[in-house]
């Protein structure tokens, strides 16, 4: 049971980290058209895969 | 080496020492360094950070930015967030004294997902998507309960569908009533032991610092 | 602080952003070659469902003009079009494309 809730709490925590707060225009911004549409999470995505790429021409 | 971006504060004080300052205009955005080529996604990372954060908040009331957001220095800072700053001074300076709280309530069921095959034109597909996300399956008694016991404790409070399995709601709660909601929310979790929620905080200004969270 | 009922039940009801994080990928050339389609197309499933989240947030909003929910609709559609395409093209289900992300999430 405190298991359970101490997962919740982190992935409670994370999710106010990742996905709340203000977003800075300009910052992994995709459009649809004209309609912009902002979210962070590919900036983390992207900057772990650019790792991988660096450490496998290694 | 970059600086990855917490949050936006209006005094020095309430950065230092948890964390850097980088001025921007006359606010001071909270830093920590790391070096360039350590992945943003690292698990570590992002738990100091949210360590920090948490630290923050019990100095004073701040404007959270998304994480991922990353500098090299002041300047590049305020380009990138120099417009800002305005706004977020007369955020901190009307709600210095309130956190946010938030309540997720799960669904009893998830609403069906719409298939597109069904549908002929993106208008009526995105209506049919926006339609289903609102999902009518949350306990309305326990809704009830929370307009009840928690809402009156609330300077003001924002319901919101995030997705078709849940409900949420965003709330700014005075510091000193911090007390009483974790209260009320103890007992609607006796009186409602079988209704999957869960409350959380406190909070930077998240939800209600943000126009797109509308 | 947190307060809640039912944690199973929140796990698997809830959509925390956690998943967004990817696991740690190995750095093995012959394991980042062969894991690289499947990298490749969960990235652009998350893509997809964060860019529908989005849209249903500016649904939300209600200031959206009609060519624009129609624009934001049909790119959506289309998206799910090409998934299933390359999902095809790699012989790759929706179970595959589920990274085991962090220590429960999966994208779904």
């Amino acid at each position: 049971m405190a298991d359970e809730s101490q997962e919740i709490t982190l992935l409670e925590t994370l999710d106010h980290l990742l996905d709340r707060g203000v977003v800075i225009a300009g910052e992994a911004t995709i459009s649809i058209g004209d309609v912009d549409l902002l979210y962070l999470g590919l900036n983390i995505v992207l900057a772990n895969i650019d790792a991988v790429a660096r450490s496998s021409q290694k | 080496m970059k600086w990855v971006v917490i949050g936006a504060h209006l005094k020095r004080e309430d950065v230092e020492p948890i964390a850097n300052v980088i001025p921007i205009g006359d606010l001071f955005l909270s830093a920590v360094p790391i070096d360039d080529d350590r992945p943003l996604g690292d698990r570590d990372l992002l738990m100091q950070v949210a360590d920090v954060r948490a630290k923050l908040l019990d100095r004073a009331t701040f404007v959270a930015i998304r994480y991922g957001f990353a500098v090299r220095d002041a300047a590049e800072a305020t380009s990138k967030c120099g417009g800002l700053t305005t706004r977020w001074r007369a955020l901190i300076e009307a709600h210095r004294d309130e956190v946010e709280m938030t309540l997720k309530i799960a669904a009893a069921a998830p609403t069906a997902r719409p298939n597109r095959h069904d549908f002929s034109s993106g208008a009526e597909y995105m209506r049919a998507l926006h339609a289903s996300a609102h999902t009518a399956d949350v306990d309305p008694s326990f809704r009830d309960g929370v307009e009840r016991a928690l809402v009156p404790l609330t300077t003001q409070h924002r319901w919101m569908h995030r997705d078709r399995s849940s409900m949420e709601l965003a709330m700014l709660v005075r510091r000193r009533d911090l007390e009483k909601i974790l209260d009320a929310g103890e007992k609607l979790r006796k009186e409602f032991a079988a209704v999957p929620f869960l409350l959380s905080g406190p909070w930077p200004l998240e939800v209600f610092a943000d126009d797109h969270q509308q | 602080m947190i307060i809640s009922n039912e944690e199973e039940r929140l796990r698997q009801s809830l959509t925390f952003a956690e998943p967004s994080i990817p696991q740690r990928i190995s750095a093995d050339p012959e394991v980042v070659e062969n894991g690289l389609a499947k990298l490749v197309l969960s990235i652009i499933e998350l893509v997809r469902r964060l860019l529908e989240k989005q849209a249903l947030r500016r649904m939300d909003a209600g200031n959206l003009t009609d060519q624009e929910v129609e624009r934001l609709g049909a790119s959506l559609m289309k998206l799910e079009e090409k998934m299933e395409e390359l999902k095809g093209v790699f012989g790759l289900t929706d179970d595959d494309l589920n990274l085991k992300l962090g220590p429960v999430r999966s994208l779904e």
